[in-house]
């Protein structure tokens, strides 16, 4: 009987949520699409803001003894040099990037080999003077080279002398994965803390209070079947379009990362099928967590719009574990970090992408985690006991 | 049938329900006429066990309402008023059949109970439509059929005419004459005293939680020596305040 009624209730509630156009929409399409979208846009503003400074950099040389290095500008391509009488407020309104103060003794300190002081002035709020900034020191300092390049052989001295030791940069990830998987130990324990609540969210809000809203509740509660049935069939229900949401979710960010021209630049990031099984167990028992405890919740708010009211600082609350964590290096997290709700899950993500698989963490997180889920049931099912929670409207 | 014996419900301090006796026998229309708040709806949901009495207790076809609450919502059907409580993304069918199957029928006996529903209420035209769309008198008709399609033996209207059109409400009394047809025992909620008064073979008034009179149409009448039973209400109503 009991198994029966579950499956039949779980059969109905996903058979009502599929016709259900906007939970679709909202569960399933938009978490497929916002990634590629966000990261499109926001790669295609970086990459935007990089090529309109690169090409127009504009700069304005005070120079009054046009010393040697304002020539040396003069013959670079990448600069355009611009006329300012009052560079500090020409460069607030950003009609140019930076400004170079050439003293008039300029030259004559170059000649006598005494060290100059140039004055290079940029808005440090603005992203795009920096970017000058950065591109005009570099500049100066090629100049600075040559010039000291200009010393050394009057002096008959190989330039080489300055540099004793070369570097030559390895890395341990194929170098075009390596910023993609820092990209993702950074952001996919993140994202999926968030779709974990978020997944679940909308299902279980009208599971419960919108089953109320509507009058739906009440009649379901005089048929035969027990209110534990409906618990289940009910959570169920709940897990399986959370973690649809979660896969909607994930699969995006995966376009996302092979779009050319993202934030990405289409870096491929291999993972590990093993890493991947592991990753979505850890996500189906947080899924479950949030799924159950948003349905207490929900039972318990009058309507709809108090369920959401009620629902969104439970969003807030699990981001600050989520979020203290977020910068964590995989390699070295001290075991007390996987006693911290959320804070387990997201060390354990991250340190499943990093490819480290430490039994005595992993152990934690997950009793943990079965932990929360036990207690999460355990409050719905008191939740649904209580005739002051079910009739509270 | 149903036997109450002295229930009582208190939420927190106040005391909705004060210790009522009534019984209903099979065939039998009785009408439980209150003010709002008086503990009509109280009443109805202990004996359809949604609420645990907090004393006193109830039979339901035999049924102890505190020990076996599963066997006696299996004899029970129930029509609210206000709300129909369907589910709009499923059609006619899928609802009904959903609350047949919670009672527990199997698929066979639910497709039969449920084309027969079909034929007595004439929905052929819609049964397989969403519900969403349907005028109120259509939801009406599938609420009604919902709460008879497990055949039960007793059956709980709790002002199931609030708020309908004259049409719609004829759908419902018609239905409760066709309940008692079938020999169920029935209790009709309701505050419109013409409604109970053309439907109930016994009327039961309560007011604050405590039954101040109960008996036939006729013996209420012969009583208080009045032909109108508003009047009657009102009088005991106030007399009840007064002490």
């Amino acid at each position: 009987m009991g198994i029966n009624v579950i499956k039949l209730v779980f059969l109905k509630e996903l058979k009502d949520i599929f016709r259900d156009k906007k939970t679709i929409f909202m569960s399933l399409i938009i978490p497929l699409l916002i990634f590629p979208l966000l990261f499109l846009v926001l790669g295609g503003s970086m990459d935007k803001s990089m090529k309109q400074v690169e090409e127009n950099l504009t700069v304005a040389i005070v120079d009054s003894g046009n010393s040697s290095l304002s020539q040396f500008l003069h013959n670079q391509e990448t600069i355009k040099l611009v006329e300012s009488t009052d560079v500090e407020a020409d460069i607030k309104s950003g009609k140019i990037l930076v400004a170079l103060e050439v003293p008039t003794d300029f030259d004559e300190g170059i000649k006598t080999e005494k060290p100059v002081d140039l004055v290079l002035l940029y808005d440090n709020a603005s992203q795009s003077s920096q970017m000058a900034f950065s591109a005009v020191s570099g500049i100066v300092d090629a100049y600075s080279k040559a010039v000291i390049e200009q010393r050394l052989l009057t002096r008959d001295i190989s330039g080489d002398l300055l540099t004793p030791v070369v570097i030559d940069a390895r890395t341990t990830e194929k170098e075009e994965e390596g910023f993609g998987k820092f990209m993702l130990s950074l952001m996919l324990p993140l994202m999926l803390v968030i779709f974990s609540i978020s997944g679940p969210m909308g299902v279980a809000v009208d599971l419960g209070a919108g089953e109320k809203e509507r009058g739906t509740l009440e009649p379901v509660l005089t048929t035969q079947a027990g209110r534990l049935s409906l618990l289940w069939g009910k959570f169920f229900a709940i897990t399986v379009m959370g973690l649809l949401s979660t896969i909607a979710s994930l699969l995006g960010l995966l376009f996302s990362m092979r779009q050319e021209g993202g934030l990405f630049q289409g870096s491929a990031v291999s993972i590990e099928p093993v890493t991947l099984v592991l990753i979505g167990l850890v996500t189906l028992l947080l899924t479950m967590f949030f799924g159950a405890l948003e349905l207490s919740i929900s039972i318990y708010a009058r309507s709809f719009k108090e369920a959401q009211t009620y629902i969104s600082p439970l969003m807030m609350i699990s981001f600050i574990p989520t979020y203290a964590t977020y910068m964590l290096d995989a390699k070295n997290i001290e075991t007390y970090y996987f006693h911290i709700p959320l804070a387990n899950v997201s060390c354990i993500l991250k340190e499943f992408l990093a490819g480290i698989y430490n039994f005595t963490h992993i152990g934690i997180t997950f009793v943990w985690i079965i932990i929360y889920i036990f207690a999460a049931v355990l409050f719905a099912r008191y939740m649904f006991s209580k005739e002051e929670v079910i009739f509270r409207t | 049938m149903i036997e109450i014996k002295e229930l009582s419900k208190s939420f927190k301090k106040t005391l909705a329900v004060d210790g009522i006796s009534f019984s209903v026998a099979k065939g039998e229309i009785v009408g439980l006429v209150g003010e709002n708040g008086a503990g009509k709806t109280t009443t109805l949901r202990m004996l359809a066990t949604m609420l645990k009495p907090s004393s006193g207790t109830a039979a339901v076809n035999g049924y102890d309402i505190q020990r076996q609450p599963s066997q006696v919502r299996g004899e029970i059907g129930i029509l609210f008023g206000g709300e129909v409580g369907l589910y709009d993304r499923l059609t006619g069918r899928e609802n009904i059949s959903y609350f047949a199957e919670l009672n527990g029928m199997t698929k066979a006996e639910t497709a039969s109970s449920i084309n027969e529903l079909v034929n007595l209420l004439d929905m052929q035209e819609y049964i397989d439509r969403r519900v969403g769309k349907f005028s109120r008198g259509m939801k009406q008709k599938v609420a009604v059929a919902r709460s008879i399609v497990h055949n039960p033996s007793v059956m709980l209207f709790d002002e199931p005419t609030a708020g309908l059109d004259v049409s719609a409400a004829r759908i419902v009394q018609d239905f409760i004459l066709h309940c008692k047809e079938e020999k169920k025992a029935i209790i009709f909620s309701s505050h419109s005293m013409s409604e109970v008064e053309k439907l109930c073979d016994r009327i039961v008034m309560i007011h604050k939680g405590k039954i101040v009179e109960q008996g036939t149409v006729a013996e209420l009448k012969a009583k208080y020596r009045n032909d109108n039973l508003e009047d009657v209400f009102v009088q005991l109503v106030g007399e009840s305040n007064g002490n």
